[in-house]
């Protein structure tokens, strides 16, 4: 390894990609795009919440407590109607999506120790419906109101936590930057396969550069443009969405740590996808093949605590959910420490990956 | 004694299903231009990835340089190379693809030189994809001279080549040798071995079939020389009835000549005899009429 060599690459390598648009859009462009479509559409929902209709036949303290809790959780609007009304003509006449009901019984069962339990009823769409319910379930269950102890104080304190989980752009700011990590795999995947069809690995060995310099210079890049990049992605969260992030030197620090050690993992990931594909074809089937799975089951387009549980269990074995959950750990609840073992193993995953890609990746010919 | 840089000796190269290189022994000398002639697959190619380190080989001794190119790390510094399929990243240009060069070879060229040498200075900023076949062909000569390499491996380096800057490309390789580099030349331009090349060895199947000066090959398996006349059925008729042996070719007519004496005597029976032609030349075999032979004798031989 000669740095003299690594960076005569590095600037070779610069201006090819500078000049190569689909690159460009794909490494900045396209997260930016991302972030601005779920921004507008999400960061939205803090200010401007759904309304939820709410009646309330069972009035008391704690109820009331409850009602106001998902009201505060800044996702839903709480709009109550009187208890004379017949809630079901009320949906239909006035086209209410979804609305609220809380039982008559409701505020006897919590004060026996029971289940509160709480009826959403919905209107005609059914998927419309459904989100609801999903967001109202985890609202719910943030508050906790099973407690025999529903007091005022309870509720209060429920608000508070729910101040940070509720804006939905703070979850995509992380979700986004795992977005951006895995893009670097497509380098790779594209790369390789051509650079040995045109014999491009033959051609750059001929200047003296080796494959470990190759490899190096490659990484140099892709971990200042992952920089660059997510930098702008936060700060487009930040000051034009407002998210909330726990930004520190800390923090940013074991985020730069875990987006280096899913830009190893990526393109292990890469390179091993990439010499398996001898032809333009299966280039792209096997780099779809493993990008989409990843990209929407990982967390990056949605929760995936809204998602059924089958898709949560089939999450579990992609390793980009562990990089997205741990950078939500880090950079939504400035929690390192739940997450450093998760990282730790990450990073020696990454490792012995790249080891394995970076071993049977041979620039000789046969 | 002149210094040996190249040795090949029994050298092999099996592929799967076929013996690419079968056994092959050459040596090339400092200074020299050695030529590798052959029809395609002949193996030449297959050779000379061997001697550049691209491949490695199945059996036999090589060395360059006094070392091993399949182990030898810092061989590569000492050698220009230009392979037959050259290619580059597909949107640098000639100007970075040289900086690279010059950076990882720390060469102190003259990058400048060099672009103007092979005639690419107008086009040294246009993206690789966009120059045509022999301007690609061109960056990939202009690379192989940054480190002003002692060997030079240049496999086919002209193919594509318009007649113009075909002739450019040669006065490049008679300037290298000039300098004392020692160069191996493939080329299906038997005219360019002719031209260039000190000695040449053809190749057929993986075999040397001969080897030698281009006036060596051609003295061993020339067959007559030929008096080439232009001229009409009236020259053709009176050359029949003087009982001579004869070919036409397109307006050409060759008459077979046992020594070139003879083709005098051919001369003034036909100004005798008061025959109107244009002109006519002598012609002694060139090294393509003999390649073209010897190969197609091979050819023949198998499918016999
Ligand atoms: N990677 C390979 N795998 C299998 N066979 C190969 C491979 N490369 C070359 N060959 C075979 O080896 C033989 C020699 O090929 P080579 O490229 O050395 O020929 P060549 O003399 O350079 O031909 P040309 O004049 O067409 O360039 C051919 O029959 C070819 O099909
Ligand atoms: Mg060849």
């Amino acid at each position: 390894m000669k740095p003299s060599r690594i960076s005569a690459y590095f600037v070779l390598h610069a201006k090819s990609y500078m000049r190569s648009r689909s690159a460009l859009f794909f490494q900045i462009a396209f997260p930016i795009i991302l972030i601005l479509l779920f921004g507008a559409i999400f960061s939205g929902s803090s200010y401007s919440p759904t309304t939820l209709i709410v009646q309330n036949e069972s009035p008391s303290a704690a109820s009331w407590g409850v009602i106001s809790a998902i009201n505060d959780s800044g996702l839903f609007k709480v709009q109550v109607i009187s208890e004379t009304q017949n809630l079901s003509d009320y949906i239909t006449v006035h086209s209410v999506q979804a609305a609220l009901l809380v039982p008559a019984n409701f505020t006897t069962n919590l004060y026996n120790g029971g289940v509160g339990e709480l009826v959403l009823k919905g209107h005609t769409n059914p998927t419309v419906a459904s989100a609801d319910y999903q967001t109202l379930n985890g609202v719910l269950t943030q508050i906790d109101f099973r407690t025999s102890n529903t007091s005022q104080k309870l509720v209060l304190s429920s608000q508070v936590a729910l101040g940070n989980t509720g804006k939905t752009i703070d979850y995509y700011v992380p979700g986004l930057i795992g977005f951006t990590v895995l893009s670097t795999m497509f380098n790779m995947v594209y790369t390789v396969p051509n650079y040995r069809r045109e014999r491009l690995f033959r051609q750059l060995s001929f200047s003296g550069l080796t494959k470990s310099e190759w490899i190096t210079a490659n990484m140099i890049f892709s971990f200042l443009m992952l920089v660059l990049s997510d930098v702008i992605l936060v700060t487009i969260g930040i000051y034009a969405f407002g998210a909330s992030l726990t930004l520190n030197a800390e923090t940013i620090v074991v985020s730069a740590v875990i987006i280096f050690g899913g830009l190893f993992f990526f393109t292990s990931v890469g390179i091993l996808a990439g010499l398996v594909s001898d032809n333009e074809e299966t280039v792209s089937v096997v780099g779809n093949l493993v990008m989409f799975p990843m990209m929407f089951l990982s967390g990056v387009f949605f929760p995936l605590s809204f998602a059924p549980a089958y898709l949560v269990t089939i999450s579990k074995f992609l390793p980009l959910t562990y990089f997205i959950n741990s950078l939500i750990s880090v950079l939504d609840y400035g929690n390192i420490s739940s997450v450093s073992l998760q990282i730790v193993y990450l990073l020696i995953g990454s490792a012995i990956l790249f080891a394995i890609a970076v071993k049977l990746f041979s620039w000789k010919q046969k | 004694m002149p210094e040996t840089v190249i040795s090949v000796t029994n050298l092999l190269k099996s592929y799967s299903d076929i013996t690419a290189v079968d056994g092959i022994s050459f040596s090339i000398n400092r200074g020299e231009v050695f030529s590798l002639l052959g029809p395609n697959g002949a193996g030449k190619t297959t050779t000379v990835e061997i001697l550049e380190g691209v491949r490695n080989r199945t059996s036999g001794d090589i060395r360059v340089l006094g070392e091993d190119p399949e182990k030898s790390r810092s061989l590569i510094f000492k050698l220009g190379i230009l392979p037959q399929d050259f290619s580059f990243i597909y949107n640098s240009t000639p100007k970075e693809a040289l900086d690279f060069y010059k950076g990882t070879l720390t060469a102190s060229s003259d990058l400048n030189e060099i672009l103007e040498m092979v005639e690419l200075g107008d086009k040294a900023t246009t993206p690789f994809q966009k120059l045509s076949g022999g301007q690609k062909q061109k960056l990939g000569l202009a690379l192989s001279l940054v480190n002003d390499p002692e060997i030079l491996f240049l496999d086919e380096p002209t193919s594509g080549l318009d007649p113009r800057a075909r002739r450019n490309i040669w006065n490049v390789i008679k300037t290298l040798k000039e300098k004392g580099k020692s160069i191996l030349l493939t080329t299906h331009y038997l005219e360019e071995a002719e031209l260039l090349a000190d000695r040449v060895a053809i190749m057929n199947k993986g075999k040397i079939i001969d080897s030698g000066t281009p006036m060596e090959i051609v003295e061993r398996h020339h067959e007559d020389d030929n008096l080439i006349i232009r001229g009409d059925g009236q020259v053709e008729n009176l050359l029949g009835s003087g009982g001579y042996q004869f070919q036409r070719e397109g307006p050409y007519i060759k008459v077979g000549l046992k020594s070139i004496r003879d083709a005098t005597e051919i001369i003034n029976y036909l100004y005798e005899k008061k025959a109107k032609f244009d002109d006519f030349t002598l012609k002694r075999e060139s090294l393509e009429d003999v390649f073209v032979r010897m190969v197609g004798e091979i050819e023949e031989d198998e499918t016999e």
